[in-house]
């Protein structure tokens, strides 16, 4: 099939991602994991409506721009928001990002209550979890679940800014099915999730 | 850097990150077979290089009355040989035997092998495996012509139909379980038979809870049933094998109302478990020890092997007999020669064309008779004098242990060459310490015949040595006092090289330089070979190119349950620990598992009055050992289990060494026991 990227011709085959034929940031799409549509840090214009390109298949004749004024603005607001609310410490790739993007978290003054003030948990001899690195994008989750090990001993709770991963009923992993294989720090991509052996 | 995991077979590819000579974290690498997924021994277990157990000067004593004195390489290779030279005059090769370890590299068996047949002239020979496939081995080989998973790890995702046998796949083969459990999401269906409420039976589409020790009547119940109903494959039956008539005349008496009276599993299920696997194209088998160590540990995989070929599974895509292999390296010590009966590539040392291949190849005359086989090894103690250990705890992971340590008492000479201190070490005469796997190079070669990289990150501590140098220098001078040639390999890979012209069909295409990317699977002979991936799709590796049925029998387990000892004992692993337990408990993985843990179904325990918790004996005609009830329906009523990872209450103490006919493995998973409560 054919279809247009930023105004220029592309072939595609039968369900290609978008993310496959553009070049855009992403955080918490996975292809272990199959984690997607999440941050929406990955979207992109097709026919003026804005997509995660994670989560969307290519289709004949697609129009598709992935450089808008618009989407510019908004990610780097996104990253902004993000750099606000979550510790970016261990997060170089975000860092880098946020430069690239030239943004300037301070332009939007203080964003009260964040993630930043949460106490890292550490409840088991192998590995941390340190919630204030956390962007919240599922990929432990789905790490644990569906997409790698089919345990479930991690789970998302609320919503927005409250949002956050954690055990069924907030236990400490022990008390889970956790077999603490590491495959959720394997796919966390802030830090967030980390062996303790990593500590001193 | 990218390096193969030590402990189990599946092979997955680690990237420890070091920081100032630690491991601070370790990575999945993102290509087969794990494709960035780990378990936990993997992750988070990979620090034991760093115990304080370290073997780290090469050590010799006269006498096991007199403490170790630290020598130079030198002199403790010179002492070693000296002794080995002395016995092998007095006694001849009949008294001497080496046995390498399915955790060294393919070149370091190679090696080990080869001055055991080339320089000492003893085909005693054998490894670790001996204790846990060889029933598989021994069952496979007789009807496929070859002992190895017949499909590769990637099939899984085409299997439509998983039967999964005596394999807690979970804990054992953590990645291969995560793979089988998310293809079971995906809408295959997942047949366990076992008598544990694994990790495997929790994601059942059907779980069948035999008795122990009863899985081969339900096996044959289950082809009679197939036969009877019309659901098997004639034309493979006819095109592909041999012995059809005889085996379908020997199913008689397994009817499934006899099956449904010994296995304890209703008769309806068996049918229904017959009826799926026999109808499923893509139907795989999958299994570990519970079907292995028994004393008719062989008859039992074969039984399931002429299953499998009853409903022609076997050479195709997504189906198969796929034996998970335990240690890193058990494919690669069998295909190194590490075996009493066998070069390098499984060819008989009785066979007089692949003895004029190595004795072309090694430039000596070799011995035409087999060897000894571990377990025998032992017995023949001390009629054998002298025995060279490489890697292996057998006070751990030999049955019957004090038996074991009065036989290894009455050993004239011993050499331990290892990593680190362990149970067996206090045996030796001569102590040689190894590097471990991030301090050397070579290759293992995982439970699907993939050909992996082992890298060197670490320089090994104090004077610990690779295993291929250590015994390429014992090699050296028994070669020197016999006149013999010997190979001074300056690496690895030279070595690698030698092996390759010596299993050309084999390995011929395999190179270093091709595994830097990643594995390759044998069979692969030349280099632009991709490397087989499914076996047997045309012909299977026997003198007529057909596979063949054997027909079993049922037989008892050696020790059934008395007034005495009312209960059944099984052993084998849990999630955080390995073998012998010498490299996880000196890891991480101690602090999440720390003491031995004894599950006890909650009806015994209840008639017992055993609370969950409480600290009990496990009594067997053998010995007993200390450990903590955990009461927990996992385990049937009338059986205990006990991992035998705990050195200090060995599960070895109570199991007995009564052995398969054909394969010499203990019955590891059926011995009598009682439980006393401790106060
Ligand atoms: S370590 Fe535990 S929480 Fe993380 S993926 Fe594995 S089982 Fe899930
Ligand atoms: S812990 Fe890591 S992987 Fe999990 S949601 Fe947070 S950032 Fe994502
Ligand atoms: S599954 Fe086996 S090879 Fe893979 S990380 Fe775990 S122990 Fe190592
Ligand atoms: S990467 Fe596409 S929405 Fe997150």
């Amino acid at each position: 099939m054919r279809l247009k990227v930023n105004g220029q011709e592309r072939e595609a085959q039968e369900g290609t991602l978008l993310l496959d034929l553009v070049e855009v940031p992403t955080l918490c799409h996975h292809p272990h994991t199959e984690t997607k549509g999440l941050c929406r840090l990955c979207l992109v214009e097709v026919g003026g409506r804005l997509v995660p390109a994670c989560a969307t298949e290519a289709q004949e004749g697609m129009e598709v721009r992935t450089d808008t004024e618009g989407l510019r603005a908004l990610r780097r607001t996104l990253l902004e928001w993000l750099a606000l609310a979550t510790d970016l410490s261990q997060a170089p790739s975000l860092l880098e990002l946020l430069e690239a993007h030239q943004g300037q978290p301070q332009r939007w003054g203080g964003l009260g209550l964040t993630r930043k003030e949460r106490e890292p948990i550490r409840d088991n001899p192998f590995f941390l979890r340190d919630y204030a690195k956390c962007v919240n994008c599922r990929r432990c989750v789905d790490a644990c679940g569906d997409g790698i090990m089919g345990v479930y001993a991690l789970t998302l709770e609320d919503r927005g800014l409250l949002a956050h991963p954690t055990t069924p009923l907030d236990r400490p992993l022990p008390e889970t099915p956790c077999v603490f294989c590491g495959n959720c720090i394997q796919v966390c991509p802030t830090g967030a999730l980390r062996p303790l052996s990593m500590e001193v | 850097m990218r390096t193969t995991c030590p402990y189990c077979g599946v092979g997955c590819q680690v990237e420890p990150r070091l920081r100032e000579g630690r491991i601070v974290e370790v990575r999945g690498a993102e290509i087969p077979p794990n494709h960035g997924a780990l378990c936990v021994k993997g992750r988070f277990g990979l620090d034991f290089p760093f115990s304080k157990k370290r073997l780290l000067y090469p050590m010799v004593r006269e006498s096991r009355q007199e403490p170790f004195r630290r020598v130079s390489w030198e002199e403790a290779l010179d002492h070693a040989a000296r002794k080995l030279l002395e016995v092998l005059q007095r006694k001849g090769p009949k008294a001497l035997a080496v046995f390498p370890s399915a955790k060294t590299t393919n070149e370091e068996v190679y090696l080990a092998q080869k001055l055991a047949r080339a320089l000492l002239g003893t085909n005693h020979v054998d490894h670790c495996s001996r204790l846990c496939h060889s029933s598989s081995t021994a069952a496979l080989s007789r009807s496929l012509g070859g002992a190895s998973m017949t499909n590769p790890i990637e099939d899984i995702w085409k299997t439509d139909l998983f039967l999964v046998v005596g394999s807690n796949t979970t804990e054992t083969h953590p990645v291969i379980g995560a793979m089988i459990k998310k293809r079971v999401r995906q809408g295959a269906r997942l047949l366990v038979v076992d008598p544990r409420y694994t990790g495997m039976a929790e994601a059942a589409t059907l779980w069948l809870r035999p008795r122990p020790g009863t899985d081969l009547f339900l096996f044959n119940a289950m082809a009679r049933y197939i036969l009877e109903e019309g659901l098997w494959d004639q034309e493979y039956v006819k095109e592909r094998t041999e012995g059809f008539a005889e085996w379908q005349a020997s199913l008689d008496p397994y009817t499934l109302e006899e099956a449904e009276r010994l296995t304890g599993v209703e008769k309806e299920k068996i049918a229904l478990a017959a009826r799926l696997y026999a109808t499923t194209e893509r139907a795989g088998a999958y299994w570990a020890m519970g079907l292995t160590q028994h004393t008719k540990g062989t008859a039992t995989v074969q039984a399931l092997v002429n299953l499998a070929l009853l409903t022609g599974k076997v050479g195709r895509e997504g189906a198969g007999l796929n034996p998970l292999r335990g240690q890193n390296n058990v494919q690669g010590a069998g295909d190194m020669g590490g075996l009493p009966d066998v070069f390098p590539g499984y060819l008989k040392v009785s066979d007089v064309t692949a003895r004029r291949r190595f004795e072309a190849l090694w430039g000596v005359s070799l011995n035409p008779e087999p060897g000894l086989r571990m377990t025998e090894v032992f017995a023949a103690i001390p009629e054998v004098e002298a025995l060279y250990l490489i890697g292996e705890d057998p006070v751990t992971s030999e049955p019957y242990q004090d038996h074991l340590k009065a036989k290894l008492e009455a050993l004239p000479f011993l050499i331990v060459q290892d990593i680190l201190e362990n149970e067996t070490t206090p045996f030796a005469h001569v102590v040689l310490p190894a590097a471990s796997f991030l301090e050397k190079d070579g290759t293992f070669t995982n439970t699907d015949r993939r050909v992996q990289r082992v890298r060197k990150i670490l320089d090994p501590p104090g004077e610990a040595r690779p295993d291929w140098w250590i015994t390429r220098e014992l090699g050296k001078r028994l070669a020197q006092a016999l006149g013999r040639p010997w190979t001074l390999h300056p690496g690895p890979e030279a070595i690698w090289e030698e092996i390759r012209r010596a299993v050309p069909e084999m390995m011929g295409g395999i190179t270093y330089r091709r595994l830097e990317e990643q594995g390759v699977r044998w069979p692969c002979p030349q280099e632009d070979h991709p490397g087989e991936a499914v076996l047997f799709r045309q012909r299977f590796n026997t003198p007529s190119g057909k596979a063949r049925f054997i027909p079993v029998h049922f037989t008892p387990p050696a020790e059934t349950p008395s007034e005495e000892y009312p209960l059944v004992l099984s052993t084998g692993r849990v999630l955080y620990h390995w073998h012998g337990g010498t490299l996880s408990r000196n890891s991480r993985l101690q602090e999440a598992y720390p003491e031995l843990k004894v599950e006890v179904n909650p009806k015994d325990a209840q008639r017992l009055g055993i609370g969950d918790g409480e600290p009990i004996q496990v009594v067997s005609r053998r010995g007993r050992i200390r450990a903590r009830a955990w009461v927990t329906d996992r385990t049937p009523e009338g059986v205990v289990y006990a991992p035998f990872h705990f050195a200090e209450a060995p599960a070895n103490r109570l199991t007995q060494d009564a052995l398969d006919p054909i394969s010499r493995i203990p019955e590891y998973k059926v011995a009598a026991v009682r439980l006393e409560k401790l106060d």
